[in-house]
């Protein structure tokens, strides 16, 4: 099975480390050492490599239907407290049975398949409360746009077929550009997730931050926690502050981060964190542009401002 | 020996109690389905005003209802006439009077508790004001009049301010918890819910000019669509199933059914089954009374599915959609239920009607049961007739192509029906076989990368490729 190089993508990158930063957060209210964590690492099994340097003792679950790849996460195991499982994740909800102890799942899809809403579903009637659920699907407008009006048709009417149970509105046609998609299926997980654990529930799904970005192929991602309706206010009190906390589901805010060297790097920050208009600051502090115009290069330097410190650097370097 | 002496026995009180609207009877009907009651309300008043035209294709051009939800009330604002100071007996009264007179053609308000049980399902508060014509008045019901088992009067005031357009509002405060919560925890999944349920079972309303609003978002219509071959003299070719009669007790009947895409193939069929992909969700049965459809997309043996050598309803019947319309002047008619969001089956009407439901599902089961394994042939000839057609257009195609109805005067009911001849698969010829296997999905796109150099190949033509491949190799 061929895979695109998850490790060496930047915005996933930052993305990865925000669930760090999120999972520090839920720190405040509970021993993350009692937590399990599960996720779909991919052959390089990348966030278990960085959840293991920063919580040792956490338990590890890997879930991976692919045999090759499952190889090939035997041979990459970075520590002896991540089991790998071999089960597509349906089957591996089926079984899945914490009773109280406290999970945190990223659900990191790839695709968009009506499945995956069903699969978050499930997980949220199933986790224990104060777990983290992600979710990551793919935003991609142009999947469902045509090359002549018939096919644009055809591919709207099949969108609203598979999606109608979790569409805000199933008359219309999913939206052309990136962002406007992403809010659609940030509404689209709000639903499944208010349908999973509707107001007669004594549990419920707070949202704590959502993001979407493209290292070539767009994706959003949503990250919240299940809690006892009479908790919300700990659990909002907890992830406040934090500057990428989403705790209303507003709108996804945008990865983008600009491509730098690292002596760019190294000169933008000293001078981070800034107050005021950091993109301006930045700019002016490198005395060029590096984007298309001025606009587009402050804007990319706000991106750097932001997500600075979860930025990886990616290194030559000879084994 | 004695007799013992019978006690002198009182009359019993057999009076109803307000609990019993105000609690049991809400029980009978869910939330989305009472809000559709306070719309049924808006289109009866539309049909009792002067102004709108029955003789076109949009009688209800103009009129419309805004319904606006949160956490602490619910309102539905309509420019439908409002409510005629002389019916005030009706609209308030719980249930309706025997020696009330007929209500205006097309209602359909029968039991006289839509609006009432709508309003106790939501909350303890209410006021309504309505304006027609020249009476402009309000009507509250607090939680006091609610508690007093005694009281049976509401009390009636003048409205203050006069409308632009003859109209009722509905106002509902002090929700009970259970509705708060869906108006504001549950809100996004509740008003998805609600527009869905909207643009179907209003979708010929809507189609007719109707217009609704929920928290400001207006409901596109989604009627179902039936394919009906765009050539008059083309046969055989796709076209739907169509009956139409008129009982005795003045009831019309036009039922339609026929396919609303091309039929799948058997992959298609076993992925949606295992993925759970929804897209069966418009296939099925819609039954729609007075333009209101009271079932929609049914798919189980209330429309005939799975009995009287019909099958069951499987995926690879996702194409098959049919609509029966009743229309009648007197909604006592109608073969619903209190609720009228469903249908009455043991009505004798609707089981006569459902003989020729069952019947004309036949034919296109048994198409796609033909084609079975040819679903590509068979998609370009359902393509090949056109776009679908919505349920007023089916009719009125049926029209400009001049089809014969032919009388079924030995069937019951007695009627009209045009019954399309379909295109039939040529038979296989003898010589030749079919091969069919299944293979994992993973090891199908690695072969169809290899001999098609598209991992996303249909798995039909990588099958046939390589064999096309291996038997050129073998010839040599």
């Amino acid at each position: 099975m061929r895979h695109p190089p998850y490790h060496l993508r930047v915005n996933k990158a930052v993305d990865r480390l925000a669930l760090i930063e999120a999972i520090r957060h839920l720190e405040k209210l509970d021993d993350i050492s009692a937590y399990t964590y599960y996720g779909f690492g991919g052959p390089y099994l990348e966030e278990f490599r960085l959840l293991y340097e920063l919580y040792p003792r956490m338990r590890m679950v890997s879930i991976e239907q692919d045999e090759e790849t499952y190889k090939r996460q035997r041979f990459h195991l970075p520590c002896g407290t991540l089991r790998l499982e071999k089960a597509e994740c349906g089957s591996f909800l089926a079984q899945y049975e914490p009773e109280d102890e406290k999970s945190i799942f990223w659900l990191d899809f790839t695709g968009l398949e009506y499945a995956h809403f069903d699969n978050f579903m499930t997980l949220l009637g199933k986790v224990a409360t104060r777990s983290m659920v992600k979710i990551t699907l793919r935003a991609e407008p142009q999947d469902y746009i045509g090359s002549d009006e018939a096919e644009e048709l055809r591919l709207a009417q099949e969108f609203r077929r598979r999606f109608e149970a979790v569409l805000p509105d199933a008359s219309a046609s999913p939206p052309v550009g990136f962002r406007r998609f992403a809010c659609l299926l940030q509404d689209m997980v709000q639903i499944a997730a208010q349908n999973a654990l509707p107001g007669a529930l004594p549990l419920m799904f707070q949202p704590v931050s959502s993001f979407c970005y493209s290292d070539g192929t767009g994706m959003f991602t949503l990250t919240g926690i299940v809690c006892a309706r009479s908790e919300e206010f700990m659990i909002r009190s907890a992830f406040h502050g934090w500057q990428f906390a989403n705790l209303n589901w507003a709108k996804p805010k945008v990865i983008d981060m600009p491509v730098l060297s690292t002596k760019e790097r190294l000169h933008l920050e000293c001078l981070l964190p800034c107050s005021g208009s950091a993109g301006a600051a930045l700019r002016e502090a490198l005395g060029y542009l590096i984007d298309r115009d001025r606009r587009s290069t402050e804007a990319k330097l706000k991106q750097y401002a932001d997500f600075h410190r979860y930025s990886p650097y990616f290194v030559r370097a000879t084994p | 020996m004695r007799t013992p002496q019978q006690p002198h026995y009182e009359p019993v009180s057999a009076s109803p109690v307000k609990s019993f609207f105000v609690s049991m009877l809400t029980r009978d009907i869910r939330l989305e389905e009472a809000i559709l009651d306070l719309l049924d309300n808006c289109v009866d008043g539309i049909l009792r005003t002067n102004s709108h035209t029955s003789d076109t294709n949009r009688p209800y051009d103009g009129f419309g209802a805004e319904i606006q939800f949160g956490k602490d009330s619910f309102l539905i604002a309509d420019n439908c006439g409002g409510i005629p100071w002389g019916l005030h007996n009706y609209a308030f009264r719980m249930g309706r009077a025997h020696d009330r007179e007929a209500d205006a053609p097309g209602t359909v308000g029968v039991y006289g508790i839509g609006m009432k049980r709508a309003i106790f399902k939501m909350g303890r508060h209410c006021l309504i004001s309505t304006q027609n014509g020249d009476h402009r008045y309000e009507v509250e019901i607090t939680p006091t009049w609610i508690d007093d088992e005694e009281e049976w009067r509401i009390p009636v005031s003048s409205a203050k301010k006069p409308l632009n357009q003859d109209g009722t509002t509905v106002f509902v405060g002090d929700l009970y918890p259970g509705i708060r919560k869906r108006f504001s925890d549950d809100a996004k999944a509740f008003k998805s819910e609600l527009m869905n349920m909207v643009a179907t079972h209003y979708a010929f309303i809507i189609d007719k000019g109707f217009a609704v609003r929920i928290n400001g978002d207006v409901v596109k219509p989604r009627p179902t669509r039936l394919v009906f071959h765009k050539d008059a003299g083309k046969v055989p070719a796709i076209r739907p199933f169509m009956f139409r009669t008129k009982t005795d007790e003045g009831v019309e009947v036009f039922l339609a059914v026929g396919f609303t895409r091309p039929i799948p193939s058997q992959d298609e069929a076993q992925s949606e089954q295992e993925e759970k992909r929804y897209s069966s969700l418009d296939a099925g049965w819609t039954v729609a009374c007075n333009d209101r459809a009271v079932l929609y997309c049914d798919r189980s043996e209330l429309t005939g599915w799975g009995e009287a050598g019909i099958p069951r309803y499987h995926t690879q019947f996702t194409a098959i959609s049919g609509i029966v319309e009743f229309r009648s002047d007197d909604a006592s008619k109608l073969p619903t239920t209190t609720t009228k969001r469903g249908i009455d089956a043991s009505s004798a009407l609707y089981l006569q009607v459902k003989n020729k439901m069952r019947e004309g599902m036949r034919i296109f089961t048994d198409y796609t049961n033909r084609w079975k394994g040819r679903a590509e042939e068979s998609r370009r000839q359902i393509e090949a007739a056109g776009e679908p057609l919505a349920f007023e257009e089916v009719k009125a195609r049926a029209e400009t192509q001049g089809l014969r109805f032919a009388p079924t005067t030995r069937s019951i009911p007695a009627g009209l029906q045009y019954k399309p001849e379909l295109p039939l698969p040529k038979r296989l010829e003898p010589r030749k076989r079919r091969i069919s296997f299944v293979k994992d999905e993973e090891e199908v796109r690695v072969v169809a990368e290899y001999v098609l150099r598209d991992p996303d190949t249909d798995p039909s033509m990588v099958g046939e490729k390589c064999f096309d491949l291996v038997l050129k190799e073998a010839r040599r």
